[in-house]
């Protein structure tokens, strides 16, 4: 008895303090970012020395000791904070390989390709612009031509491009890239050859991206042609050559080839990582300090990433000034310049703080009893208490639907103008309108004939359950607002947030109806890009997506809509802005009238947040660059112009 | 029963723990009629309002105003915008922007706003600024408008003919309402949280759903420890050998473990605060019945057990006049600190995300959740998770307190 309740005292007590610990005190201070080197080659030895067992544990022991000083002495001297941009937000698990073929090397400092590519380690022809739309040359020599059928794409390379190992980048390598992606079906490769016939060099320096035709001669699709020369990476030849050789031709082989041998062209690469942090280095041989391109290297030496456990932590690292870029929700991130006048800032100085980029958006079963009816998506849609779901999901991240109006466009400007704003006045609505739903319900007949305070729609009680991943704070919290929309018009809806293992499953299986439980539910959608807003539109409304057994574009609830089907078709091909923004805006109109989905709020392509403690001069409005730089944190397509911008606060 | 109760009463110990835990009681009985607020009603647009009285400014602008001359109002209102860093950060901008710094009085406000005024522009680029910096002076500027203004403000409306704006009214500097005057009153105490609920009347609701919890759980697990107990003390031999191969089983995997691994394979969609309970309830009752097995065991060869099995009663009359009575006063006790151990695993549960599911109803441990993924700790919003902390201090601490208190009434060792 009295040793458990000691027991039970000390458990309470114990509880209490790390409460109270981990409430009041900020999390521990990281430790210094250390290189670890000489570990491997100590333990070598020990391997090699054939001695007694227990004599290896005695030795080992010391090893380690010496192993821990070797530590002190580089933690001293190893990443000097003046030479280091410190990140957060990119990359939240270890490293698993350096492989650009690969989707899945979980490493966030060095690949990604996409629209806004990540370009320290890897790079391509083009670097997209999300501020004003336009690709601008990093390898590529000049703006790329089209010829006059727009079937072919021509571009140049610059003479000083080269490889890390110091021999120079042609047209035969982007030529290769293209065909070892076609050759091992790799996640670039069946994305787009539905719509590139080839890649071919014409000379050591010219490339020519030619266009799969459809059946009147015109290219399938040029937007994507164009996209792909600022989205993948140009890969060495020789070194792919040599890959193929090692992994025998086999595809799976090839793309889960860790790589840690590979050739690369861009200005950082491999210092070290571990399961706590990976760190680039900068390549002083990098071509790009050439006068044809940037004329000088980016100013950090090192490039950092602390793995974090959550936004929490990564947020009192910021705090601290122990990360100097941020692209993570930092939840109420005003207060930390105006509450505690750190250093902080975002991209705008005031609310919305980033430029909005994604729509993340409710998606609606249309299978489910009642939600075939637009009366009903329409009466929830315009309910919902949107200014809430900003100020408090999105701590006001986040544009007001007064501020940008409804569409299927993100607030960049270049987007806002592609629809007519005024065509759609009377469709667009700024939620809250409870009156408004009811009144939509009443009239479709949609009312409660029981009595019980809840409407019917053919006798049966219209009841659903509104879901996201759980964890996914802050659309926990936008999903908890559209259920409190719900009982104001009589339609009861409650939430549910099963683990994100099981929601993508569900959701992205289109090939069979969605399950109860699934009635509302909440994924993205993409952001910007040069085959934006028609992409995203696609994502969200083609019926294309449907009846696919694993779908990660979009059009969850399963919308059918042939005139949409035919618009998104056009779009592509049509290079008159009248005729496209005609186009856009009946688009707008479908949606805005049909409603198979809603957009909660506006959310930042990445968030974009800085402590200038060490580093300064980052992109912010108005801060004169031209072009301007775009907030996409000094390291995805255009935005790398901002390493070689930044400068030490006090050098 | 009466004598027993009484010496309750005169531990000391017992008595705090005891009018905590009513105290306690009486307000998340008490509260929810006085302040009828539903508790999970998102009443704040923006997260973590700070603790205060509201007053909505649209009525107040139609409510009776009163004229008072206080002398300090307009140096209060001052202090309010420019803070004495503010000063000196304005000292700065204009020496960093030419003016020779012995022409700066910055305690004089007249003088240094109108050097302010005259000087400042937010497009001069000034070296070695950092934009956070640049963003301050921003504010700053932009916070000093109309600062030295001794003339009234006028409120405007719209109207609806014309569509032009027309006055509705002056307010001057010296106009004051009187709050309980105004309609339309909000005291948050505790302010909203990051969800923009009123955090009070939601903490008073949590704090009834996690004693009921613990009294679920604690009842449940008292249960099966107590009969699982009885059974293998009393009766002995096989069937105490195999209660207590079960009971063995569960003492060495930790409580924590099992919790964590059960509330998770149930999944968020079934995890009420009832099942959350029963969970809780049914790991946690092993220590229980090991300790009322050694006490039976003890009681089992007393005379007067002795002498009603010989006059045939059965086990079940037994355990239940001869035994249950006499451990009566213990079990009570492992009540008190299973319900307290209870509430404690519930919100170590919700702090991991697995307690209960958060639409229906708030808890502690949810609260705490919901704060930490909001960073209501590096943002300072005490509020937020502080009295939810003390909360939970207190119910256990009052629980332990009573039951400090009744193991010195009834344990003979301890007794003075």
């Amino acid at each position: 008895m009295s040793a458990h309740k000691k027991w039970t005292s000390l458990f309470a007590l114990v509880m209490i303090v790390s409460l109270a610990l981990s409430c009041a005190a900020p999390t521990p201070e990281i430790i210094e970012k250390e290189v670890v080197v000489e570990k491997p080659v100590v333990q070598t030895v020990v391997v090699e020395k054939e001695v007694p067992v227990e004599k290896i544990v005695k030795e080992t022991v010391v090893v380690e000791k010496v192993v821990k000083e070797t530590v002190v002495v580089e933690k001293a001297e190893a990443l000097p904070r003046q030479e280091t941009l410190y990140f957060n937000g990119f990359q939240w698990g270890p490293v698993v390989c350096w492989n650009p073929y690969s989707a899945n090397c979980n490493n966030a400092m060095a690949i990604a390709q996409g629209d806004n590519a990540r370009v320290t380690m890897f790079e391509t022809p083009y670097l997209y612009n999300m501020l004003d739309g336009k690709q601008y040359p990093l390898l590529a020599d000049g703006d790329y031509q089209w010829n006059a059928a727009r079937t072919e794409l021509t571009f140049k390379l610059k003479e000083a491009a080269h490889w890390s190992d110091g021999t120079p980048l042609t047209a035969e390598d982007v030529a290769y890239t293209w065909a070892t992606h076609v050759k091992y079906n790799t996640p670039t490769g069946a994305a787009n050859k539905e719509y590139i016939e080839t890649i071919e060099a014409v000379d050591p320096q010219t490339v020519v991206v030619k266009a799969k035709l459809d059946e009147n001669g015109r290219a399938v699709n040029p937007l994507i042609v164009a996209a792909y020369v600022s989205s993948n990476y140009v890969i060495q030849k020789a070194w792919t050559q040599k890959l193929e050789e090692r992994t025998g031709g086999d595809a799976t082989e090839l793309l889960a080839d860790t790589a840690e041998d590979v050739v690369y062209s861009g200005p950082y690469h491999k210092f070290y990582t571990d399961d706590t942090k990976v760190i680039m280095v900068r390549d002083d041989n990098y071509w790009g300090q050439d006068p044809s391109m940037w004329g000088k290297l980016p100013a950090p030496k090192y490039l950092a990433h602390m793995i974090f456990k959550d936004n929490a932590a990564g947020s009192a690292a910021l705090a601290r000034g122990e990360v100097d870029v941020s692209q993570q929700f930092n939840s109420n991130v005003h207060l930390l310049w105006l509450n505690y006048g750190l250093p902080i800032s975002t991209y705008l100085p005031d609310a919305p703080y980033h430029i909005g980029a994604s729509l993340p958006t409710a998606f609606y079963n249309l299978k489910a009893h009642g939600l075939d009816q637009v009366a009903v998506r329409k009466a929830i849609a315009i309910a919902v208490d949107y200014p809430t779901i900003i100020a408090n999901a999105m701590t006001n991240q986040s544009a007001t639907f007064e501020q940008v109006p409804r569409s299927l466009m993100n607030p960049t400007p270049g987007e806002q103008a592609m629809y007519d704003h005024e065509a759609v006045k009377d469709l667009q609505w700024v939620g809250n309108d409870i009156e408004g739903a009811k009144k939509l319900l009443d009239e479709a007949g949609i009312v409660d004939t029981d009595g019980d305070g809840w409407r019917e729609y053919q006798g049966k009680k219209l009841s659903y359950v509104a879901t996201c991943p759980n964890g996914w704070s802050d659309w926990q919290a936008a999903i908890e607002v559209v259920a409190a929309a719900g009982k104001k018009i009589g339609i009861e809806i409650t939430t549910n947030y099963p683990e994100w293992a099981v929601y993508q499953t569900v959701v992205t299986k289109s090939d069979t109806p969605l399950p109860p439980g699934y009635e509302i539910f909440m994924m993205w959608s993409a952001g910007t890009g040069i085959t934006q807003p028609w992409g995203r539109i696609r994502n969200l409304l083609s019926s294309e997506w449907v009846g696919m057994p694993s779908n990660w574009n979009g059009n969850w609830g399963g919308y059918v809509n042939p005139r949409v089907d035919e618009l998104l078709k056009a779009i592509p091909n049509e290079t008159d802005p009248a005729k496209l923004k005609e186009m856009y805006t009946e688009l707008v109109k479908i949606y805005l009238t049909d409603v198979p989905s809603f957009t909660l709020m506006y959310r930042p392509e990445l968030f974009h947040t800085v402590n200038e403690s060490v580093w300064t001069g980052f992109p912010h409005q108005e801060d004169g660059s031209v072009p301007p730089i775009p907030p996409m944190n000094c390291i995805n397509g255009w935005s790398i112009a901002c390493l070689y911008n930044i400068r030490l606060v006090s050098p | 029963m009466r004598h027993t109760i009484q010496q309750v009463f005169r531990s000391g110990k017992f008595v705090v723990g005891f009018f905590i835990l009513v105290a306690m009681l009486l307000i998340v009985i008490v509260y929810p009629l006085i302040v009828t607020y539903p508790p999970l009603q998102i009443i704040s647009q923006g997260t973590f309002f700070p603790p205060g009285i509201y007053v909505n400014v649209y009525d107040s602008i139609g409510s009776t105003r009163y004229t008072l001359n206080l002398e300090n109002a307009a140096a209060n209102r001052i202090a309010s915008k420019l803070s004495n860093n503010d000063r000196h950060a304005m000292k700065d901008w204009l020496v960093a922007a030419g003016i020779p710094e012995n022409e700066i009085d910055i305690n004089d406000t007249e003088q240094l706003l109108g050097l302010w005024k005259g000087n400042y522009d937010p497009r001069v680029n000034i070296a070695g600024m950092t934009n956070a910096q640049r963003n301050y002076y921003i504010r700053l500027n932009n916070s000093l408008q109309g600062l030295l203004s001794t003339e009234a403000v006028i409120i405007a409306a719209r109207n609806a003919d014309i569509g032009a704006l027309q006055e509705a009214g002056v307010i001057n500097p010296s106009d004051y309402v009187n709050v309980n005057q105004v309609p339309n009153v909000r005291v948050l105490p505790l302010g909203t949280n990051s969800f923009g609920r009123d955090v009070l009347t939601e903490l008073v609701k949590a704090t009834a759903v996690s004693l009921q919890i613990g009294f679920v759980a604690g009842t449940i697990a008292t249960l099966i420890g107590l009969t699982l107990g009885l059974l293998a003390g009393y009766i002995g031999g096989l069937v105490d050998d195999i209660i207590m191969f079960f009971t063995n089983l569960f003492t060495v995997i930790p409580t924590i473990v099992l919790l964590i691994l059960i509330s998770f394979s149930i999944g968020q969609e079934k995890r009420g605060a009832f099942t959350i309970a029963v969970v809780i309830g049914f790991t946690s009752w092993v220590w229980t019945a090991r300790a009322v097995r050694a006490q039976v065991i003890s009681l089992r060869n007393r005379d007067h057990v002795n002498l009603s099995k010989l006059s045939g009663h059965s086990v079940a009359h037994i355990i239940l006049t001869d035994i249950l009575p006499y451990i009566a006063s213990y079990v009570v006790m492992a009540l008190i600190l299973q319900i307290s151990t209870a509430i404690l695993a519930e919100a170590g549960l919700s702090i991991l995300g697995l307690g209960p599911k958060t639409t229906e109803v708030p808890t502690l441990g949810l609260m705490l959740n919901w704060a930490l993924i909001y960073q209501a700790p590096i943002l300072g919003k005490w509020w937020a998770y502080l009295p939810v902390i003390l909360t939970i201090v207190l119910v256990t601490f009052s629980m332990n307190l009573m039951n400090t208190g009744l193991d010195q009434v009834f344990n003979p060792t301890l007794r003075e």
